[in-house]
């Protein structure tokens, strides 16, 4: 994932999310602020395999497996999340 | 398994009435109905003409609210009685009161196991009054969501409303996969409103209300619809769908959809949502249309309009290694 299509997914998470702040690109990945917080998401290198993501702030290194735990492992970080988060929910099969 | 419909439709749009009409068709008269009042005295089940064992009043409470717990035992209790031969009866219908919303009621008729167990969801009608649904829907965001939620829309009175055309226009904005149809005193083969909404040619007409990609807003909701050419990887389709119900959540009112799979590119697998709830996926035998494209519709409220298929893009581009 090209680091301009990582930066519209993540600018489009954040106004899901309901979160103000930006996100430009940067140091091979992009940098997000959102009031204090200033985050780093770079793409993992072929020999960190399984992990593809890293969600750098200043004080921690969080790796991601996939889009999916970055974008909770972001949400988390920037105290976006709801008090309940919903799960996808499948029906018993008829 | 025991198909359930759905009625609802806001305070006298004429849900009754059309359940009234249903009740008279052959077909139809051996039905098990739930009516769900909300008031003190319930007279709408005076007014439907059923064997009193197949009729059942939800009072004191609304439906999507108060009284879900009362939904799932009487259901359970039908199903058991059923099962004793105690009663009879071939389909269930649900009349909810004029100011429920139907999500959490489908959440309680596909979530709860002893439901689902033996009973199966065919379609979400809603009534809309042709004279006074645009006002209603404009005052009331109980009338909206009810007609967002519809499989099947269906406009009453239309006798007295001689052009519903902008009342047409404004439920083809909010729900543009949803036929409408028309009656008078409810006077409607009830096989067009009650037939599966997951069936191949239901789903069709829901495709193909949506021509390109993109979003369409009314109101505040938008039809965000994804086309895909190429075939998805099956492990694409979980996550999407968990990423969906996760950071969605309830901004996410509607979902339908037909994909390509893949791993079975003959065999199109067809996705039905309310909010985070899917039914089980199903996989048709072959394609409804010699459109074999993915395409996904999803209905829902401050989504913005790009990100299903950006974070589509991604998951597929993760798949793929």
């Amino acid at each position: 994932m090209n680091p301009p299509a990582l930066r519209a997914l993540l600018a489009d998470s954040l106004t899901l999310w309901g979160v103000v702040g930006s996100v430009e690109i940067a140091d091979g990945g992009v940098r997000l602020i959102a009031g204090k917080h200033v985050l780093h998401v770079t793409q993992a290198e072929l020999e960190e395999a399984p992990m593809r993501w890293w969600l750098i702030s200043e004080t921690r290194r969080r790796p991601a497996a996939s889009m999916l735990g970055l974008l909770r492992s972001l949400r988390y970080a920037l105290n976006a999340t709801s008090a309940e988060p919903a799960r996808a929910r499948v029906a018993a099969p008829s | 398994m025991i198909p359930v419909s759905v009625i609802t439709g806001f305070l006298g749009s004429g849900k009754t009435t059309l359940l009234r009409s249903v009740l008279r068709d052959p077909s139809y008269a051996g039905s098990a109905v739930i009516v769900n009042e909300w008031g003190d005295i319930g007279l709408d089940h005076e007014l439907l003409e059923t064997s009193e064992e197949n009729l059942l009043g939800l009072a004191n409470g609304c439906l999507c609210c108060a009284t879900r717990g009362d939904l799932a035992r009487t259901l359970i209790d039908l199903a058991a009685r059923r099962r004793s031969g105690a009663v009879t009866y071939h389909r269930v219908l649900i009349e909810t009161s004029g100011l429920a919303d139907p999500a959490p009621i489908l959440h309680t008729l596909l979530m709860d196991p002893s439901i689902a167990e033996d009973h199966r969801v065919e379609a979400v009608v809603t009534v809309v009054d042709a004279l006074l649904g645009a006002e209603t829907m404009a005052r009331h965001p109980e009338a909206t969501q009810q007609a967002m939620l519809a499989d099947r829309l269906l406009l009453s009175k239309t006798d007295l409303a001689p052009d519903t055309s902008a009342l047409e226009a404004r439920l083809a904005a909010l729900n543009p996969g949803a036929p409408i149809l028309r009656a008078v005193q409810g006077a409607i083969p009830p096989d067009m409103l009650f037939a599966s909404a997951a069936r191949p040619a239901a789903l069709q007409h829901w495709l193909e209300a949506i021509a390109t990609p993109g979003a369409r807003h009314s109101a505040g909701v938008e039809t965000i619809s994804i086309l895909r050419e190429d075939p998805l990887p099956a492990v694409v389709l979980p996550l999407f769908l968990e990423a969906l119900a996760e950071h969605a959540g309830e901004k996410l009112l509607r979902m339908k959809g037909i994909i390509r799979v893949a791993e079975a590119t003959e065999k199109p697998a067809v996705l039905h949502g309310v909010r985070h709830v899917l039914h089980p996926i199903q996989w048709l035998e072959d394609w409804p249309s010699a459109d074999r494209r993915s395409r996904l519709v999803l209905i829902g409220q401050g989504i913005p309009q790009w990100w299903p298929a950006r974070l589509l893009e991604a998951l597929e581009e993760e798949a793929r290694g």
